[in-house]
């Protein structure tokens, strides 16, 4: 008991008081954000091309893509924030229907979609992320939690971030970690499952052989993937700088890991040194592509921007890239601002992009049986790409527009025009509402 | 790649030299288009980007995971 009264009071005691004292003298501190915003995301995207991954890189690219998002800012408190984000993505493609070509409505062939179970999918994805700014402003700390799920993949994602602002808050530096653990439905090509680790082989294939053209014994040495799990680790720095009153910058290094499944189950790989079998118009794989179980990316980047004068902001951005597959690349785009009195900004914009292939690339028929790993996925052979786009802004500062009780800030229009040098061509219009609950 | 990374860090390191502005100063670093990430609503065509292309990353896109794209 005399213990308690000789230290632990006293030291309540000082503890209530100092609390009480910081109770008294509180320091004003803006909001770090005002009202609950909510933002309305949608883009549609399209794209074709001849160099199908799924028919072993000779085949219709045809793809379409809808997606829809929302994203909601829940200010807690002065000093935190919750977000929500769920979007849902719908898409439609000619390459992944060809999974099973021999759909029995049309002549299978590799620029013919299929009507199959493959020709569609839904994507979807919810993050929270919850944000804490100290009372200085100059330390935010950030954690998020994410599940996404399409039919043949299962994402669970976790990750945080620390930001730390000095010199007048001219002086930016963040450390990130993020974490996804995938898992894959092993789907592989129609013709191919009758050859799998537990299938009956030839004796199960489920086409009638006299209809084969070319090799009529067909009968490929097809083992299933070993591992279904795919895990990404990524670590990334920030550090971003005011470089005078109309310039300022950013750098940004990321490491990133990935380990397992990092093939795609369905994409077929046609060899050079293996005769050709052909059901209707389609080429019968060979096999699916092979890739390492492990892959390390490094990416640089940095943004510089300047604002001209009121009317013009000019906005950089460089980043280079690689991995240990071999590949390497290098990103540039310019974008410049132009305001149109106070309502509206036009966003002209322009994109370079180039990359050289993966070590594992060749393109369809070129590929050998005796090598290890293999793939013609265009995706990762080399080529460049240009990318144009024009936007245009509209900004209601008063919010005098509402529905609801939600008044409208901003809307987002924009499109983007993206050609490859290999032949793929797609665009891509985004919408972006902005409200705030008043 | 080393030597790019501590030219990178070097570079970094000269910038915090330069004279701080002051907050009252910050009138044109604080319009919405001089921000440092991309806007929103491009959200998705960076998404398009990680599917279709090699390189992810310094960009505050996805790095891989998540998606069945790169």
């Amino acid at each position: 008991m005399n213990f308690f009264k000789k230290l632990v009071l006293p030291v309540f005691v000082l503890g209530f008081t100092i609390g009480y004292a910081q109770d008294s003298t509180e320091v004003y501190k803006k909001r770090v954000l005002e009202n609950t915003e909510v933002d309305f995301l949608s883009s549609y995207y399209s794209q074709d091309g001849a160099n199908a991954a799924v028919s072993g890189g000779f085949g219709s690219e045809e793809l379409t893509d809808a997606t829809g998002t929302v994203v909601v800012s829940i200010p807690l408190n002065d000093d935190d924030i919750l977000t929500i984000d769920a979007g849902i993505s719908a898409y439609t493609s000619a390459s992944s229907s060809n999974i099973d070509p021999f759909d029995g409505n049309k002549l299978a062939d590799p620029f013919i979609a299929s009507s199959g179970a493959s020709s569609s999918d839904l994507w979807g994805n919810v993050t929270g992320v919850y944000s804490h700014s100290s009372d200085s402003r100059d330390d935010i700390w950030s954690a998020k939690a994410s599940i996404s799920s399409e039919y043949d993949y299962f994402s669970v994602g976790a990750g945080g971030s620390y930001t730390k602002l000095f010199n007048e808050k001219n002086t930016e530096v963040s450390v990130n970690l993020n974490v996804y653990l995938d898992t894959w439905k092993t789907i592989y090509p129609i013709e191919l499952r009758a050859f799998a680790n537990a299938s009956s082989g030839y004796d199960a294939f489920i086409f009638n052989r006299n209809a084969i053209v070319g090799d009529q014994s067909y009968n490929p040495d097809f083992k299933e993937l070993g591992s279904k799990g795919r895990n990404s680790y990524s670590l990334g720095f920030g550090f971003s700088q005011i470089l005078s009153k109309k310039m300022q910058g950013s750098l940004a290094l990321d490491f990133v890991q990935q380990k397992g499944l990092l093939s795609t189950p369905f994409q077929r790989v046609y060899f050079s040194d293996v005769p050709d079998s052909f059901y209707e118009n389609f080429q019968l794989a060979d096999d699916i592509e092979r890739l390492p179980d492990s892959r390390f990316k490094v990416a640089v980047g940095g943004r510089l921007n300047y604002y001209i004068n009121e009317i013009f902001v000019l906005r950089s951005y460089y980043r280079y890239y690689t991995d240990d597959w071999g590949i390497q690349s290098h990103t540039a785009s310019l974008e410049i601002p132009i305001k149109i009195g106070q309502k509206f900004t036009l966003y002209p914009s322009y994109r370079y992009y180039m990359q050289t292939a993966a070590d594992y690339f060749a393109p369809y028929e070129s590929h050998l049986s005796t090598e290890e790993f293999y793939t013609s996925d265009y995706d990762i052979s080399e080529y460049t790409a240009n990318q144009y786009g024009f936007g245009v802004t509209y900004t209601d500062l008063l919010s005098n527009f509402k529905l609801w009780n939600l008044g409208l800030k901003t809307i987002d229009l924009k499109y983007n025009k993206y050609d490859r040098d290999s032949g793929l061509s797609a665009s891509i219009v985004t919408g972006g509402f902005k409200f705030v609950i008043e | 790649m080393i030597k790019k990374v501590i030219t990178m860090v070097i570079l970094a390191a000269s910038f915090t030299s330069c004279v701080a502005v002051k907050e009252y100063e910050k009138v044109s670093i604080n319009d919405p288009d001089m921000a440092l990430a991309d806007k929103k609503s491009d959200r998705n065509t960076t998404t398009f980007h990680s599917y279709r292309e090699a390189a992810v990353g310094a960009n505050g896109g996805k790095t891989g995971g998540g998606c069945g794209c790169n």
